[in-house]
């Protein structure tokens, strides 16, 4: 089993950009050609992302700028006030306990799908051949199931009356939550839709890391198994750091993702959420379309990506420094 | 070529391709083009539709109307971004209290000029005009009411040896016999009131003399607080406290499902919730029978409660091209011959007080109609809709039914909201 | 000793068994429940206590959800949607990740940083705006405006991924087809094609999930609802007279079916294909 050590020449490949991709120079004479190659590539994806993005990015910003209610709405003309938007949201304490409750549930989130993926993963590779393939089916049941569908069916397990959910917590003696109404109480009503969030991310976590786990060299492991390490440990010293860039990308990922989160909050509460259940996106759709604050939504959105961008810097940097954006 | 001669030639082509163009709308020829329609969800049955839409074809052969049926749930975010865009719907049907906003914003064309050439304009119900009244200006035609009234079962009823009430203290009195008979089953609701079921509040607070918000020197002041609204409001919450088992968080959007699980004996509710009831698909129609019908009492021995006029309004859009062919799809709708069947196949509320007596042999449908003529409505102002964006009242009745904040201090937070709304510069 | 360590090892194997059935109960349960409910009569679908198993099943449902207006109409703009942003959005990023990964231009660091930063631009923000600037084009109320706009959502995704597929395959084998004879752009089409076809799946795959599942921006942008999809068409099943479960249920079964159809066809393809790009090594 314990073969003799390794050698240096069987270490895990570099994690570093692949050398010889960059910038060769063309073989041939048509240079002009060669040169203009590239931005032919990247235009249409360029143009389709500047025309549908970048013009209401721009929109986006310059409203923030604007007082823009309903009759400006229509005549297609704001007022200018600077950054008066900027003050009265900065200002506005609900902004900030809505950032507070859209930071929170972002962590929570994201540290429960990473640490259930990650076991899930690692049940996967422990399971006999036919348990494997049944949980795999289940996980792309789930990935599958449009996102609208899963909210419909989550609020129908904990409807008031009749959800399924609320007999089988009262029945399992957890508690009496006959005629219970989930979504009464924010904290009760964010379990719910954690929940369900954490739910559907799994799939496309597990089986991410799932793969990125069946990437991890077997001699690596074993040679730590040999050294006596505990499975505990070749899973923190020896897999984790293996897997760093996946894990980084993957967080990062959920991270946005879950930043932005509108639909199931949305949906679930029936569009009228109460002022408990803010998130960010769902604040900047109200103070636009339900009191007709465009100009103030449009500045909650900014001041969202702003902070995504803060919280990725660290992710960008990491990119910028081991080389990946120039690959 | 001369050039002058072609110049003059295109000039000529394009005045006469203008004139052409803008043909279609003066109706001296027949019209021809498309009249778009957005009507809302479970507004007017498919026949009265398709009715409307015949006549119509009669007298404009060459124009297609296209109905299309919108969604109450986020429909404000389609009505801004359709307002907004430049081809708008020609005719959009607006709930009464959306109307202020839209109109106050410029989205609706005025349509006082022409107020004579639509049928009974000098008997529209009052409340339906005052929808579509803003700077007195009036900015839509009245389409259609609702009012409220208790639905109840008389089988309940006559097993526990009770009659429907005449005043409040009696139908208090009434669900408590009625509580008691149900001991035994512990989903049973003497009065099925959803917390968020606003609606069915402001009887209360109307009938005890208070209000939502006055208006004085041009601006608005919250009087959910007044001495008169917190008696109402006390009422209401005894009347839920002891008889009902409904979520004190839910909204009234399931309670007739609700009803037909058997398990109620009272519900206050739309005339058009008794089709909903003894649908044959999703509802019990073994229920058509046993259902009785009479109005909120006051506390005033032989008068009713005042209750909300519900309703909608038809608009036409501002920037919608076909102003003209507009006003004549909503003249037929809001005329005699199809708000009469509005009546009695819609089973809604006539526009007009010449026709509230349509249904008035209907053993069910009467008193709703009856329940009309004492009505009253929100406060008219184009901040209205930011207040029910807001859910200021749902959650002011939430907190009071659920313990969370006292009478006193639910309704005052609630009052001091509405003001800065209603004030609040757009 | 041998017999020993193999039988704790069969039992730790069982053990991992049946957490893993635990696991796959759970997670499945709300997709049964949701499948189960479509089969019930409305009668059993009310109760207060749940009937966990559909019997009598009946199809009333399916048939009340089939036949509600616009039904095929919204299948049919579904797909028309998702076909042509899966397919448009494959063949720009695509491009986009081989012009990114294999050349060094002026201007790469920005473009890959813009692609990463225009994933935290939150929908609901720019809906307004590309409304009103989808009116100017009179693209509203259009199949056509709504595939733009989410090519626009899905294509920084789809290049950020594909980019890393492309670049994990060695030059040298493009070489090689160059010095036979190729031009640079059949040796990307004989070569690299190919060979990224995993990546192209899996991207493809997000595309379609993220096409299927759209809401709010299909909402705004299309009003007609004879040309709605199905998402939207799913929200028509709450009305303010409540919400009709069972049909519900029916119509997102339906909804779901061939999403999970082609997600079964392809799977093979979607996990090798996450394997090979996102971790280099």
């Amino acid at each position: 089993m314990c073969a003799a050590p390794l050698t240096t020449d069987s270490a895990p490949a570099s994690l570093g950009p692949r050398t010889g991709a960059l910038a060769r120079r063309p073989v041939s004479g048509h240079r002009l050609r060669e040169a203009a190659l590239p931005y032919l590539l990247i235009g249409p994806t360029v143009l389709v992302i500047g025309v549908v993005m970048g013009y209401p990015m721009l929109n986006l910003v310059a409203l923030s700028l604007q007082h823009y209610g309903l009759a400006e709405l229509l005549a297609h003309q704001g007022t200018w006030v600077g950054l008066q938007n900027y003050q009265d949201i900065l200002g506005d304490a609900l902004f900030w306990q809505t950032v507070a409750r859209t930071a929170t549930f972002t962590a929570v989130t994201v540290a429960a799908s990473m640490f259930l993926a990650t076991l899930l993963a690692l049940l996967l590779t422990r399971v006999s051949s036919p348990v494997k393939l049944l949980l795999s089916g289940g996980l792309i049941f789930v990935w599958a199931t449009p996102v609208v569908v899963a909210i419909d069916v989550w609020q129908w397990m904990v409807d008031f009356e009749f959800g399924v959910a609320n007999w089988l917590l009262t029945n399992l003696h957890v508690g009496s939550y006959a005629h219970h109404n989930w979504f009464e109480n924010p904290l009760e009503g964010f379990g719910v839709i954690t929940a369900l969030v954490v739910w559907g991310a799994l799939p496309f976590l597990t089986i991410t890391l799932y793969a990125g786990l069946a990437q991890v060299p077997v001699e690596i492991v074993e040679a730590a198994e040999c050294d006596g390490a505990g499975a505990w440990q070749v899973f923190w010293q020896v897999t984790v750091p293996i897997m760093r860039p996946l894990y980084l990308i993957l967080f990062s990922l959920s991270t946005i993702w879950n930043f932005r989160l509108f639909d199931q909050v949305w949906i679930m509460l029936n569009a009228r959420p109460s002022s408990g259940f803010y998130m960010l996106g769902v604040y900047s759709y109200v103070k636009s379309f339900k009191v007709d604050q465009f100009g103030l939504g449009a500045t909650i959105a900014v001041v969202m990506v702003l902070m995504l961008m803060v919280a990725t810097f660290v992710y960008i940097r990491g990119l910028a420094r081991s080389g990946e954006l120039d690959r | 070529m001369n050039p002058r001669h072609v110049a003059r030639t295109a000039a000529v082509l394009a005045l006469a391709l203008v004139a052409v163009a803008c043909g279609g709308n003066t109706g001296s020829s027949s019209p021809s083009g498309t009249l778009t329609v957005w009507l809302m969800n479970g507004s007017a049955p498919d026949s009265v539709v398709s009715a409307v839409n015949a006549d119509f074809k009669a007298k404009y052969p060459n124009v297609s109307v296209k109905v299309q049926i919108q969604q109450w749930s986020d429909v404000t975010t389609k009505l801004d971004t359709a307002f907004a865009g430049s081809t708008p719907p020609d005719v959009v049907e607006l709930g009464n209290t959306l109307v202020a906003k839209y109109a106050a914003a410029g989205a609706l064309t005025n349509v006082g000029p022409k107020k004579s050439s639509f049928e009974n304009s000098s008997t529209w119900l009052q409340s339906l005009t005052d929808s579509c009244t803003v700077n007195g200006k009036l900015y839509c035609v009245p389409y259609y009411a609702g009012s409220r009234a208790v639905v109840y079962r008389k089988d309940m009823f006559q097993k526990a040896g009770v009659q429907p009430p005449t005043t409040m203290d009696d139908w208090l009195q009434t669900g408590q016999k009625l509580m008691d008979a149900n001991k035994a089953d512990s989903s049973f609701s003497a009065l099925y009131f959803p917390g968020k079921y606003w609606y069915a509040a402001l009887p209360f607070i109307w009938d005890a003399g208070g209000d939502i918000a006055a208006q004085g020197g041009g601006q608005w002041k919250g009087t959910l607080n007044s001495t008169q609204s917190q008696q109402g409001l006390t009422t209401l919450s005894k009347m839920v406290g002891s008889l009902s088992r409904a979520d004190k968080t839910g909204d009234e959007a399931r309670q007739d499902q609700a009803f037909v699980q058997g398990h109620i004996a009272m519900l206050i509710a739309n005339g058009w919730e008794i089709g909903v009831i003894t649908d044959p698909k999703s509802g019990d129609p073994t229920l058509k029978d046993k259902l009785g019908v009479f109005p909120i009492p006051s506390h005033t021995s032989g008068q009713s409660a005042p209750v909300f006029l519900g309703g909608s309004d038809l608009g036409v859009a501002a920037k919608g091209k076909n102003q003209d062919l507009a006003n004549e799809w909503v003249k037929l709708l809001t005329g005699t011959k199809f708000q009469t069947q509005m009546a009695t196949v819609g089973q809604v509320i006539p526009n007009t007080t010449t026709l509230l007596d349509t249904n008035k042999d209907q053993p069910l449908l009467g008193t709703f109609a009856a329940a009309a003529k004492n009505s009253k409505f929100v406060p008219n102002s184009p901040n209205w809709a930011n207040v029910e964006s807001a859910n200021v009242l749902p959650d002011m009745l939430v907190s009071i039914f659920t313990g969370k904040a006292p009478i006193a201090d639910a309704s005052t937070s609630a009052s001091n909201q509405v003001t800065q709304i209603l004030n609040a510069k757009s | 000793m041998i017999a020993i360590r193999l039988r704790r090892r069969h039992v730790r194997r069982a053990a991992f068994d049946i957490v893993g059935i635990l696991a796959f109960l759970a997670l499945i349960f709300p997709i049964y429940w949701m499948v189960a409910t479509a089969f019930k009569p409305g009668r059993d679908i009310l109760r207060f206590d749940p009937k966990w198993f559909p019997a009598p099943a009946v199809l009333a449902n399916f048939a009340d959800a089939i036949s509600r207006e616009n039904f095929w109409n919204s299948v049919r703009t579904s797909l028309i949607v998702v076909i042509s942003v899966v397919v448009i959005s494959t063949v720009v990023a695509f491009l986009a990740a081989v012009g990114t990964a294999r050349f060094g231009f002026r201007g790469r660091r920005a473009f890959v940083v813009m692609i990463l930063v225009v994933q935290m631009i939150p929908l609901t923000a720019l809906v307004i705006p590309i409304y009103l600037q989808l009116n100017n084009l009179e693209l509203t109320d259009t199949v056509g405006g709504v595939i733009v706009s989410y090519l626009a959502f899905i294509l920084p995704f789809m290049v950020w991924t594909l980019r890393g597929f492309v670049a994990n395959i060695p030059v040298d084998l493009e070489e090689a087809a160059m010095v036979d004879g190729c031009s640079r752009m059949g040796a990307f089409l004989r070569i690299v094609f190919p060979l990224t076809a995993p990546g192209l799946v899996a991207t493809g795959i997000f595309a379609l999930i993220q096409a299927w599942n759209e809401y709010i921006v299909a909402y705004v942008l299309l009003s007609s609802p004879n040309h709605q999809t199905l998402t939207v068409w799913l929200a028509g099943f709450t009305t303010n007279h409540g919400t009709d479960w069972g049909p519900l249920m029916a119509g997102a079964t339906l909804t779901a079916v061939p999403v999970v159809v082609f997600f079964l066809l392809v799977q093979r393809h979607v996990t090798s294909g996450l394997t090979v790009g996102a971790v280099k090594g």
